[in-house]
């Protein structure tokens, strides 16, 4: 008998346009030598067209759940998953993916023809991330976290004239590898210790039997919390990050760290509060270490630094120690809010950072913001409402996001967390009104920074978004409320 | 007119403010008077229109969600359409509708004329978000609003200093107020889980204790305490009239002040578990009647007489809804606001015609003058004085009534409103015939003349209110009581002894009161000055300490203000700076440090960083075994 392989392209056809849009933006290049608007356009193109079906299948998906019709959330023999939190990932993916190829768009411009290899890379990764958020399979999670990161390497180390880029993408690539090796074992370990590999199979596993010594399936979680771990630089896997950071070009880093924020802690979300969630009571209070190490050493360590980005990226260490609190609260649409608002934030923040200091070069000193008020007062604006954003103001959707983690793990029994985290976010505030400090009451004489449109545009949706879903937070609950995984 | 449409309620004087606000100076006098009055007045019509389900009798309360906010904790636009709110807003609209004209009159000639109007409309919006909100979070929103608008508007002629330390006065007294009520407001919030009012007062019987009640009862009355001037927070308000005279009588008179009363009254669910804090809302009240009507007797400015009465009679209302007279106390709130909002605007017109003339002694004669103005103010004082049929004796005798029926310790406070009654006769006789009758004793160069038609309407207006006002509660029909009954449905609340007999009595007995108050002023100040100067004399020195208001100002400020002051600045230069800026530097510091010292981890070599990575690993498998095995 042949057995034919169930099939549904919809199911992944995002993912396919996007490779499909890497594709041609390569062979367009080849074929006709463009302008890098021309890209431009068909990468944005696919993207677009990508989050368009992605609109779709989450009505699609509503309505199913809607109807009670549980099953049509699965394809591929159930190896991808098309739930509310998958689709809803796969558009915070896409959304970061718009927002992250129009801040870059200056560096994707300067790279001249290579800025064909830099939008297929984007394309690519994105491709990756949305593969693995959507993944039932452990192994095909890996897959597209590999394919992601891989991707992401290279776009660290895509300026070769750069030594600190260079420098960056080979550490990248190396902890990187280091990191997927421990999480495929941490895979193994689970296949070992259960003869599963579905992540809702593993689900049914657990509740229906008991296992009798978890101790290799708890080595497996312990392991793949690491391998993940490092993807969203929690503490202490972070390291690479400052010099990721600060190292690749500037105009594709909050691309870069928000893709792989919201891909890692979905899969870190899905696999253990969906997955292994009969072990919450081992593995919780791990996680809640990793929250605080990666809360107070990200805020502290953000305070001394004297570099924008690499502030950023101790800044995007303590962030990862919210969302961990998050994951202690074991409640995915908190964490998706967060993760939605932040990766905003920080392509935002980011697009400021390349408007600063140049698209391609790699640092950010402090001093160069100096009265930036003054000098362009649009740059000024957009950064200060981000960065308040980012410590979580009321009246920022950076609160509101912080309230509902911290909410979560506080009603989960983890009011110490909440404690820890709250003196916390008092520390970071300090380095973010640092940086508004110095644009605002110190003065500069240098010349006026000219903003390009498209990253006028950026700004003012990272800020419109920031703002909107402070004021309503309901605009953006409402619909994580529906988000939830399988 | 669905309740889904009350929005536009609050959003069309809103709307008027938002306009005002940045086209006012273009369009200019006295069109952006007129604008902001369609405003309000359109607001009126479409609330009437609204209301007519209740008169008509059988229907319930609505309430329609406008926009959740935050839905966990019952934080939205929320508008509750009920009797009581629906009273509430036709006062406020239609009342404030009147003041908006005559105010085109008397800010005629006013530089920021069209800003005066934004402000004004802006606390129209505001005072209706407060009594039409479903919860109470929107209920804050408003409280916190009209705070906003009186001190704008008490500061409106900020160049005059008299009138920014007024303004700072009532900020800081009514902060006082708005924290008890914030605390309030947790304390429900941590007892019922929402603040939604139809969710608190459902599950106030099953969920309150009586502890938790008296503790959200009285933070609730040290709010309204601050908010409708009640003692020992009442010393704001008789400042607050450095504001331009229709502020007076719209916010400082007819609406925000009575604010208080009305969350007492929205309250009522949880003050019917709490005896203890009503009874303590009506001695309050009652205090504050017979202490503010007092000072008022000796005032010679124009409106210091007519805010300490405002004071005092915020007591009355105050008395009714501690006694669970709340009907009482809120057709009181009603038929105040017709003739309280008159006498302002009647003084309003004499300062005018005075040329801002505010002092007593310096007026007389002023009825030939200014008829129209000398009748109306004429019908209002009768009618405060409690002289039937006019609206006050109605509102007046059932407040007075339903304390008397209380009995025990509201007997006393029922001695204690009577004599205010008799004191408040006195002090608006005296005013009036002050005012209107005996010599002219006006200043050289004085030349009264009469207002205009926009200001004379709206006192016309508003003397017939105060006329048969208060024939919508009489003991011989009780169209309020049935009006209002569905709001306080399940609580017990006071009533006016029952049967003809007992009415007469008591009636007779304030009538009484305020007949002899009416008759000892007029033949006192009917006569030439010298003669009730010698009079006033005749009470020294119990007249001077009413004259300076018992000098409350001057103690607040050597007992509190002074010490106040003295500690802020030891805190600000003795502990602050060396201590608390120490300590905040010192964390800084500390952290900065530990920053520093924390840096070596982040070598920049691979090998490190590989083995951070793998030990850390190794301590969260382990920590994650450790937590299984």
């Amino acid at each position: 008998m042949i057995l034919t392989p169930e099939v549904s392209w919809l199911a992944i056809l995002p993912d396919l346009v996007l490779a499909l849009g890497a594709a041609a933006v390569l062979l367009v290049e080849v074929q006709w030598h463009p302008v890098t608007r021309v890209l431009a356009w068909v990468a944005g193109g696919s993207i677009a067209i990508a989050a368009g079906i992605t609109v779709l299948q989450w009505l699609a998906a509503s309505d199913a759940v809607a109807a009670g019709d549980l099953g049509s959330l699965t394809a591929f023999s159930g190896m991808i998953l098309m739930d509310g939190f998958a689709i809803f990932g796969r558009l915070a993916l896409l959304a970061t993916t718009a927002l992250g190829v129009a801040a870059g768009w200056q560096f994707f411009k300067d790279l001249g023809r290579r800025g064909a290899e830099g939008l297929a890379l984007v394309l690519l990764a994105t491709t990756g991330f949305s593969i693995m958020v959507a993944s039932n399979n452990l192994v095909m999670l890996f897959l597209g976290l590999e394919v992601g990161s891989i991707a992401l390497y290279v776009l660290a180390g895509l300026t070769r004239e750069d030594r600190k880029a260079d420098e960056a993408a080979i550490k990248y690539f190396l902890m990187g590898s280091f990191a997927s090796a421990i999480f495929i074992y941490g895979v193994a370990l689970m296949y070992a210790g259960t003869r599963q590999l579905t992540i809702l199979g593993l689900g049914d596993f657990l509740s229906g039997f008991i296992v009798s010594s978890p101790g290799v399936i708890l080595i497996g979680i312990g392991l793949i919390v690491v391998g993940l771990g490092f993807k969203v630089s929690a503490a202490p896997f972070h390291t690479w990050a400052p010099d990721v950071y600060q190292g690749a070009p500037a105009g594709i880093v909050g691309y870069m760290a928000g893709v792989a924020k919201i891909a890692g802690f979905a899969a870190i979300s899905r696999i253990l509060l969906t997955a292994v969630d009969d072990f919450e009571a081992s593995f919780l209070p791990a996680i809640a270490g990793i929250a605080v190490l990666s809360m107070l050493l990200g805020s502290v360590l953000a305070l001394v630094q004297s570099d924008v980005r690499r502030m950023l990226a101790y800044s995007g260490v303590a962030h990862a120690g919210f969302i961990m609190t998050g994951v202690v609260g074991t409640s995915t649409d908190g964490i998706l809010f967060y993760l939605l608002a932040y990766a905003i934030q920080l392509v935002g923040a980011f697009a400021v950072v390349a408007a600063v200091s140049g698209s391609s070069g790699s640092g950010s000193a402090l001093s160069e913001y100096r009265g930036l008020s003054r000098r362009s007062p649009v740059l000024a604006g957009s950064l200060t409402v981000l960065l308040l954003g980012m410590a979580g103001l009321p009246l920022t959707s950076g609160f509101v996001a912080k309230f509902g983690v911290f909410a979560d793990a506080w009603f989960n029994g983890y009011e110490w967390l909440v404690i820890v985290a709250v003196l916390a976010s008092v520390i970071a505030f300090a380095f973010y009104l640092r940086i508004i400090v110095i644009m605002y009451m110190e003065d500069d004489e240098s010349a006026l920074i000219e903003v390009p449109g498209v990253v006028r545009l950026v700004l003012g949706i990272a800020v419109v978004a920031t703002l909107v879903w402070g004021i309503i937070p309901s605009s953006l609950l409402d619909v994580v409320a529906d988000a939830l995984p399988l | 007119m669905p309740v889904e449409m009350l929005w536009l309620v609050i959003a069309l004087p809103l709307l008027g403010a938002l306009f005002l606000h940045f086209l006012g100076r273009r369009i200019g006098e006295p069109l952006s008077g007129w604008l902001a009055s369609a405003a309000i007045g359109t607001s009126f019509l479409i609330a009437l229109v609204a209301a007519f389900p209740f008169i008509e009798g059988g229907a319930h309360g609505e309430t329609s969600l406008l926009w959740e906010w935050m839905p966990a904790i019952g934080a939205s636009l929320e508008i509750q359409w009920d009797p009581l709110a629906a009273l509430m807003t036709l006062v406020v609209t239609g009342v404030g509708s009147l003041i908006h004209v005559f105010a085109i009159g008397y800010m005629h000639g006013d530089e920021r004329f069209g800003r005066f109007f934004t402000y004004l409309n802006l606390f129209a919006a505001s005072m209706l978000t407060l009594v039409l909100a479903g919860n109470y979070a929107m209920l804050f929103l408003g409280w916190e609003l009209v705070g906003l608008c009186s001190y704008l508007l008490i500061g409106f002629w900020y160049t005059r200093p008299s009138a920014s330390a007024a303004a700072k006065k009532a900020f800081v007294v009514n902060r006082i107020g708005d924290f008890g009520f914030m605390i309030a407001l947790m304390l429900v919030f941590t007892s019922f889980g929402t603040l939604s009012f139809a969710g608190v007062f459902e599950r106030a019987p099953e969920i309150l204790d009586t502890g938790t009640a008296t503790a959200i009862g009285l933070l609730f009355l040290v709010g309204a305490a601050g908010k409708s001037a009640q003692v020992p927070l009442y010393v704001w308000l008789p400042d607050a009239m450095e504001g331009p005279t229709p502020v007076s009588a719209l916010i400082h008179a007819a609406t925000m002040v009575t604010a208080g009363v009305y969350v007492i009254a929205r309250s009522a669910a949880i003050f019917d578990l709490a005896p203890a804090a009503s009874t303590t809302v009506a001695t309050i009240g009652a205090i504050t009647a017979l202490w503010a009507a007092t000072i008022a007797i000796a005032q010679r400015d124009i409106k210091k007489v007519l805010a300490y009465s405002t004071v005092s009679q915020l007591g009355y209302m105050f008395l009714a809804v501690g006694s669970t007279a709340y009907v009482a106390g809120i057709f009181h709130l009603m038929t105040h606001a017709f003739f309280k909002a008159l006498l302002f605007l009647g003084a309003g017109a004499v300062i005018h015609a005075m040329a801002d003339e505010q002092d007593m002694h310096k007026m007389g004669g002023l009825l030939k003058r200014m008829p129209t103005t000398a009748i109306t103010m004429g019908i209002a004082t009768l009618a405060i004085a409690g002289i039937p049929p006019l609206a006050g004796f109605w509102s007046k005798d059932e407040i007075l009534a339903s304390v008397f029926e209380r009995g025990g310790w509201f007997s006393v406070l029922f001695v204690v409103g009577l004599i205010t009654a008799l004191l408040t006769a006195f002090y608006m006789t005296r005013q009036w015939v002050l005012v209107f009758l005996g010599e002219p004793r006006w200043e050289e160069g004085a030349d009264p003349h009469k207002a205009p038609r926009v200001m004379s309407v709206p006192l016309i207006v508003l003397a017939v209110l105060s006329v048969v006002g208060g024939l919508i509660n009489t003991p011989f029909r009780l169209t309020l009581e049935h009006f209002l009954e569905p709001v306080w449905e399940g609580i017990s609340i006071q009533h006016p002894p029952e049967g003809i007999g007992m009415f007469l009595i008591l009636g007779g007995l304030s009538v009484f009161a305020g007949l002899v108050g009416v008759a000892a002023a007029y033949m006192t100040y009917r006569r030439p000055m010298e003669s009730w100067r010698s009079f006033e004399d005749g009470f020294e020195p119990l007249w001077g300490a009413w004259e300076d208001a018992y000098r409350v100002d001057d103690i607040y400020g050597r007992t509190l203000v002074a010490p106040g002051r003295k500690a802020a600045e030891v805190s600000a230069f003795g502990i602050d700076l060396p201590v608390i800026d120490g300590a905040v530097n010192g964390v800084a510091a500390v952290f900065t440090d530990l920053g520093r010292r924390l840096r070596p981890l982040q070598t920049g070599y691979v090998c490190n960083y590989a083995a951070l990575l793998l030990a850390g690993g190794l301590v969260v498998v382990a920590w994650i075994l450790a937590g299984g095995l």
